[in-house]
């Protein structure tokens, strides 16, 4: 369904490298560097205002870090358009549902296919010929990925209408609608009950596993984050305090010590 | 090197050479600016305390007018027409209050200030169908306000100050006085800006939403009155006061849509600059550029800050 | 009863995409063109045509217009009366230096003039938002105002300062100018219109209208996806300017018939447009069309419909209580139902699918 990447799987696909970012004398993230693996699942944890937010929004270039470097796939970048890193293959859902809500959830999908869709605007006015074609072509890779995350009933349902769980699981379909190779889901589960955090701890699996897609992402909940993730990386106040696969972190002091406070 | 000889040199030049008649656009660039800012702080009124961008001050003006000539002229005393008047105001802004924003709560703030769109025209047509739709004199010698001018001899030559404008400048500086005081060390002005920040946590703490704003709408009424005097003490009570009115937006682009202060800069910028462009550089491509260069200056001001002159940088988050 | 789609079924995605999905809808679009087109200029009056059905042309494609830009791309403009203006003045310059090219030809290219005016005057909106850019189109309204009034070049150095609207022919009929016959003038602006509705409704229904709307609903989320917001939000005030320049060029040679133009591009009426996509309904295409056959046959039930009923108004009162209507109806609108008319009419097309069973 993809086009092979550039990296192989296990090597670096993404590394963040002394990043600082500063809001005028409010210091978000400070020095932080870590690496992403291809084809692995990599979480970021860390207390509220850790920082966690602000690092994916430096990854995918919606903020400018004013220190350090990103590399993804090798280029290294320290500025770009979101677009552009949209362009690359970074993909992402967000924290506050983000939907186009006047949008039913099919053309939300579509919308996500933007990227891919290139018929210029006269075949547009006409809607017929390569543009129609264009469009039933990404209707079919829209209605597989509707089907993966079984959400068929409510594929003409405007989302501003669909409880919250549907949303989140929308707005994931709308991320994979692009077909990204960095996926970057910021608390996926936040809000949801325990059924509906099962359903997406397996679409997460599944997106792993069947497209191979590399995915990192910032969850509050700790057995998922152990259940799910390779490695893990945590941030407190905006510092990196540590970084390693889940059962390390579980055990490092100074996580214990962030999570549960330090006895003065 | 003609145009460029008349457009960046020849003006100040003709600044230098008649002093008298810079202050004199100087003068009646500020006075512009002051009922600008008058406006516009009806504006951030509401904009603070209901987030409402109304669309309708400008029509409220001259409402406001029209009702006190209106009553005047049937035949109520100037002074008992103005209590009046403030009557009326506040009877608006209860309507208002009930009938529109109520039921628009926690609608997008789009909405909100398309129902302000509705307000306007519902107060023309209905101004003018009690009032009729000729422009009218203001009662201002009524209401005491002086007449005349002062002429004074400055820098070579004449320069004359309308009574009625420096009576407007104190009236305005006394006003805005009072609001601040109001809104800074009462209890209802907290409780404003309480709303101001946050709708839900101000209910949630048992603030009267409905309450402030109808105390609020009620304040941008008693500003609207004072600049309808104002206003039609210097040129006549119509409707044609609705485009003027529109060019509070880019005072308030100027100054930031919450910062009072900002209001009143704003507006004085404006009005300046408008008179100075016009005076000096209108004759350049024809004159009569006044009806555009405000929002000219707005815009150009907006590229380079786009949060206003005394708002904060805006951190998008998501 | 006849309204279902039982036993319609959609076998090709194609099919599922299709405008109007429902066989009963599309006989009735079927239904309405045949009115349009043989109906009502067989046996609609002259005073009909001309001072109903030409108008409501002319609003419904500037409406159209502006829903593109305000409600499905989420700017809003008060500069809409200024971009018809442009299509206007450019349409009369290019009457006159091209005498020969047919008239239906220029009013099409003059939108052109305004979709390049609209967006200069669109790039502001990369950086400014909501009511910010309301007054970014101010300016637009008030300085290309002022041009129409004070650049004597762009109506031919007339002393009136009116627009003369030369007399232009297609197959030897007049088309333009005071022998054109409302028959005629009609048939011009409904093949325009309807031409125009249709381009408008492919390219929302594509994947340039998918960006438009996400960039009205979030746009962070939407450059986050990969949509460049400035070529997005540029392309739709070009669009929306092409429409508008078309509508103010149809307005003046097929409505007006010449005239002071300028007074007739004033802020007002950018206003009356921004009404009619408000009660038509915010995002909607044939939400335009409610609007427009609402906004532009107000005044005319208001002048002749209620004497005829029994309720005598003068001329003068009948316009007060027309603002007045129109404001009470904004609001009316805005809190009972903000998707305009054209949400009564979804609603009710899906009540009478179910009906009479609606679980």
């Amino acid at each position: 369904m993809r086009a092979p990447g550039t990296v192989a799987a296990g090597e670096t696909l993404l590394a963040v490298e002394n990043v600082s970012l500063r809001f005028g004398g409010v210091k978000a993230i400070t020095d932080v560097s870590f690496d992403i693996r291809k084809g692995e699942i990599r979480a970021i944890i860390g207390p509220n205002g850790a920082g966690k937010t602000s690092m994916l929004n430096c990854i995918n270039g919606f903020y400018y870090p004013q220190e350090g470097r990103i590399t993804f796939k090798g280029e290294t970048r320290r500025r770009m358009r979101p677009y552009v890193a949209a362009s690359q293959g970074i993909a992402r859902t967000f924290q506050n549902v983000a939907l186009f809500k006047g949008m039913s959830t099919l053309d939300n999908i579509m919308a996500g296919r933007t990227l891919k869709m290139n018929r210029g605007f006269f075949w547009q006015l006409l809607r017929y010929g390569p543009a129609m074609a264009e469009e039933i072509e990404h209707r079919k890779v829209v209605e597989e990925i509707i089907d993966f995350l079984q959400i068929e009933h409510i594929r003409k349902v405007p989302v501003g209408k669909l409880p919250y769980g549907l949303q989140k699981r929308v707005e994931l379909a709308r991320a994979l609608a692009m077909e990204p190779e960095l996926l970057l889901l910021d608390e996926p589960m936040a809000g949801m009950n325990l059924e509906e955090k099962e359903d997406m701890c397996r679409f997460i699996l599944d997106v792993n596993q069947q497209y191979g897609t590399t995915i990192a992402l910032i969850e509050h909940d700790m057995g998922v984050v152990m259940d799910l993730s390779d490695r893990v990386v945590v941030l407190e106040y905006g510092r990196k305090i540590a970084d390693g696969t889940p059962e390390a972190v579980k055990r490092d002091q100074r996580v214990i010590d962030a999570y549960l406070g330090v006895a003065h | 090197m003609d145009t460029l000889y008349a457009v960046f040199i020849d003006p100040f030049m003709q600044m230098g050479s008649a002093p008298d008649l810079l202050v004199q656009t100087l003068w009646e660039g500020l006075v512009a600016g002051v009922l600008y800012a008058l406006i516009a702080l009806g504006f951030v009124l509401i904009f603070k305390a209901s987030g409402v961008f109304n669309f309708a001050q400008g029509i409220m003006v001259v409402f406001a007018a029209l009702t006190l000539v209106g009553l005047y002229e049937k035949g109520v005393p100037a002074w008992i027409a103005v209590f009046l008047t403030l009557g009326v105001m506040f009877l608006l802004a209860v309507t208002i209050e009930r009938v529109v924003l109520r039921p628009l709560v926690n609608q997008p703030d789009i909405i909100l200030f398309m129902a302000t769109f509705g307000i306007t025209y519902f107060l023309i047509g209905f101004g003018e169908s009690l009032f009729g739709g000729n422009p009218k004199q203001m009662i201002a010698g009524e209401l005491g306000l002086p007449r005349g001018a002062v002429e004074m001899k400055m820098l070579g030559g004449f320069v004359s100050f309308q009574k009625i404008d420096i009576a407007a400048a104190i009236i305005a500086s006394a006003m805005i006085a009072g609001l601040a005081v109001f809104f800074q060390y009462t209890r209802i002005g907290r409780a404003l800006r309480a709303v101001a920040d946050s709708h839900k946590a101000a209910l949630s703490v048992g603030i009267s939403l409905n309450q402030i704003w109808v105390i609020v709408w009620f304040a941008a009424g008693i500003v609207a009155l004072v600049t309808g005097i104002m206003w039609g003490a210097r040129s006549d009570v119509s409707f044609a006061l609705e485009i003027v009115a529109l060019k509070a937006l880019p005072v308030l682009i100027l100054g930031g849509f919450t910062s009072v202060p900002g209001a009143i800069v704003g507006g004085l910028l404006i009005g300046v600059g408008e008179k100075l462009g016009e005076f000096y550089w209108g004759p350049l491509i024809g004159g009569g550029i006044e009806s555009w260069l405000a929002y000219f200056i707005a815009l150009a001001f907006l590229l380079f800050r786009p949060q206003g002159l005394f708002g904060d940088k805006i951190i998008e988050r998501i | 009863m006849f309204y279902r789609e039982t036993g319609q079924f959609k076998t090709s995605y194609q099919a599922d995409m299709a405008v109007f999905p429902i066989r009963q809808d599309r006989i009735g679009l079927a239904l309405i063109l045949l009115a349009a087109f043989v109906v009502i200029p067989f046996f609609g009056s002259d005073f009909i045509i001309s001072s109903v059905m030409i108008p409501f042309l002319v609003f419904s494609l500037a409406a159209i217009g502006l829903n593109i830009l305000t409600g499905y791309t989420g700017l809003i403009s008060l500069g809409t009366a200024a971009f018809m203006g442009v299509g206007a003045y450019a349409c009369y310059k290019l009457t006159t230096f091209f005498p020969n090219i047919n008239i239906i030809v220029l009013i099409l290219v003059s939108g052109l003039f305004s979709a390049a005016v609209g967006v200069l005057f669109g790039l502001p909106s990369l950086r400014i938002k909501g009511f910010y850019l309301a007054v970014a189109t101010l300016a637009a309204q008030f300085f290309l105002q002022w041009c129409f009034v004070r650049v004597p070049w762009l109506f031919n150095y007339n002393a009136s300062g009116a627009i003369e609207v030369p007399q232009r022919t297609l197959f030897d009929i007049p088309i333009t100018g005071a022998l054109a016959s409302p028959e005629t003038r009609y048939f011009v602006c409904l093949g325009l219109v309807v031409v125009l509705t249709w381009f408008a409704s492919n390219l929302l229904h594509g994947r340039i209208g998918r960006s438009w709307m996400a960039v009205r609903d979030m746009d962070i989320a939407a450059e986050l996806m990969g949509i460049r917001l400035l070529n997005t939000k540029l392309l739709a005030f070009a669009v929306s300017s092409f429409y508008c320049g078309v509508a103010g060029a149809m307005m003046i040679f097929l409505w007006y018939g010449g005239g002071e133009a300028a007074d007739v591009f004033s802020i007002r009426l950018s206003f009356n447009i921004l009404f009619m996509v408000i009660i038509g309904g915010l995002g909607s295409l044939v939400g335009s069309f409610f609007g427009a056959a609402f906004l532009a046959s107000l005044p005319t039930i208001m002048k002749f419909g209620l004497p005829a009923i029994g309720v005598p108004l003068a001329g003068a009162t009948a316009e007060h209580v027309t603002f007045m209507l129109v404001g009470a109806l904004i609001i009316f609108f805005l809190i009972v139902e903000p998707h305009g008319l054209a949400r009564l009419w979804q609603i009710g097309k899906q009540k009478l699918r179910t009906w009479p069973f609606p679980y």
